[in-house]
């Protein structure tokens, strides 16, 4: 039955400023009479509290007007606070993801200038760069801010697994588009007649009509369910905004409205 | 049948009633919401953040001041005092209410 307790409470999601503290003192102050009054009165000590708080109504309102200017003064500061939510673990695992990013880059391309093969490349490619960019959507997702709550790791899971099949259908729609090529005529050319090669992909149309069909359904295979799973995902996306994010909204639709709607 | 006070109708007029409070004293908030509740025989459920918001809202329209009293046992208190542009309004609101009050008790009789 702690006064000050309840009202700190009552005004949790509101900055503190000395206007505020000021009329959380005020109120306090008020309860702890009004109980006092009422014991007085002969009730016990407990109803003449439950008393005190049922009689408050819903002093937020105030808050919104006393805490309002507040808010605006510290909301670009708000917006980019988002070092506080990232932990000491989860800056590990940005890190480590950056790590396997930089190898996703580096091994493909040794690989390349080694080999010259485009398939060789995005074989060394596709455990890397699913690593790392699966990694960072997970890491992202999971990632709380100033603005917006943290999605539940259930559901980033089932994010990770939609991006997931799109990217390995389209890595390996590439790899089985290029397969041809290691015994293609080009297998024995340099770097450069590769690139060429690579570029003009077009020859590789006739000679490998094959794997052009093989291609298109390893991509109806992985990525169109991906993709499908993917707008399930969004579709259904609730809004994570954090509650004072939707009051700042509101509050803006209630001023857009009341100065610009033609009554 | 029992007469009902109707809090809504007196609702309207919290801001009124608190500079009615105010035109012979300064008061802080529990002794005006006591005022208002012994006046009323308890019958009108006053909340709180109704008369709070009011204190605010006439506050800000700079029709009361604000200032802490300095007591020097017991809890601090805040007090209310009316200005100058506070009695103005007192009184075009008490104007107002007998105006409107006689157009009201016109309206709502029995038409013969």
């Amino acid at each position: 039955m702690d006064i000050q307790k309840h009202i700190d409470k009552m005004f949790a999601d509101y900055q503190e400023n000395p206007a505020l503290a000021d009329f959380k003192e005020e109120l306090t102050i008020h309860i702890d009479e009004r109980i006092k009054g009422l014991v007085k009165k002969g009730m016990d000590e407990k109803s003449a509290f439950e008393k005190a708080i049922n009689e408050l109504g819903d002093v937020s309102v105030i808050a919104d007007e006393i805490g309002k200017k507040k808010r605006q003064d510290v909301f670009s500061e708000m917006y980019m606070k988002t070092r506080n939510y990232i932990t000491p673990v989860k800056s590990a695992l940005y890190v480590l993801c950056g790590l396997v990013l930089g190898l996703a880059v580096i091994l493909p391309l040794l690989t390349w200038y080694a080999s010259g093969m485009v398939t060789g490349t995005v074989m060394v490619l596709l455990p890397f760069g699913m690593a790392a960019v699966l990694g960072f959507l997970f890491l992202g997702l999971m990632q709380e801010t100033a603005t917006r709550e943290a999605m539940s790791w259930k559901r980033a899971i089932w994010y990770v697994l939609a991006a997931g099949l799109i990217l390995f259908g389209v890595l390996v729609a590439f790899v089985t588009y290029f397969g041809m090529e290691s015994v293609g005529p080009s297998n024995s050319a340099g770097v450069i007649d590769t690139y060429v090669y690579t570029l003009y992909g077009n020859k590789m149309f006739k000679q490998g009509s094959t794997s052009v069909v093989g291609a298109i359904t390893v991509l109806m295979i992985f990525s169109l369910p991906g993709i499908a799973l993917g707008i399930f995902l969004i579709l259904t996306e609730k809004d994570r905004s954090k509650s004072w994010v939707i009051r700042q909204r509101e509050e803006q639709m209630k001023y857009a409205d009341e100065h610009f709607s033609r009554k | 049948m029992e007469p009902k006070l109707s809090s809504d109708l007196l609702r309207g007029h919290t801001d009124t009633i608190v500079l009615a409070m105010l035109m012979n004293a300064d008061r802080y908030g529990l002794e005006i919401y006591n005022r208002i509740l012994s006046r009323t025989d308890e019958q009108y459920e006053l909340k709180v953040d109704t008369l709070y918001s009011s204190y605010k809202r006439l506050e800000k329209e700079g029709c009361i001041m604000s200032y802490w009293g300095n007591e020097t046992q017991g809890a601090r208190r805040k007090y209310y005092h009316i200005t100058d542009k506070g009695r103005i309004v007192y009184h075009q609101n008490m104007l107002d209410w007998e105006f409107t009050q006689k157009i009201l008790s016109n309206l709502l009789k029995e038409e013969k």
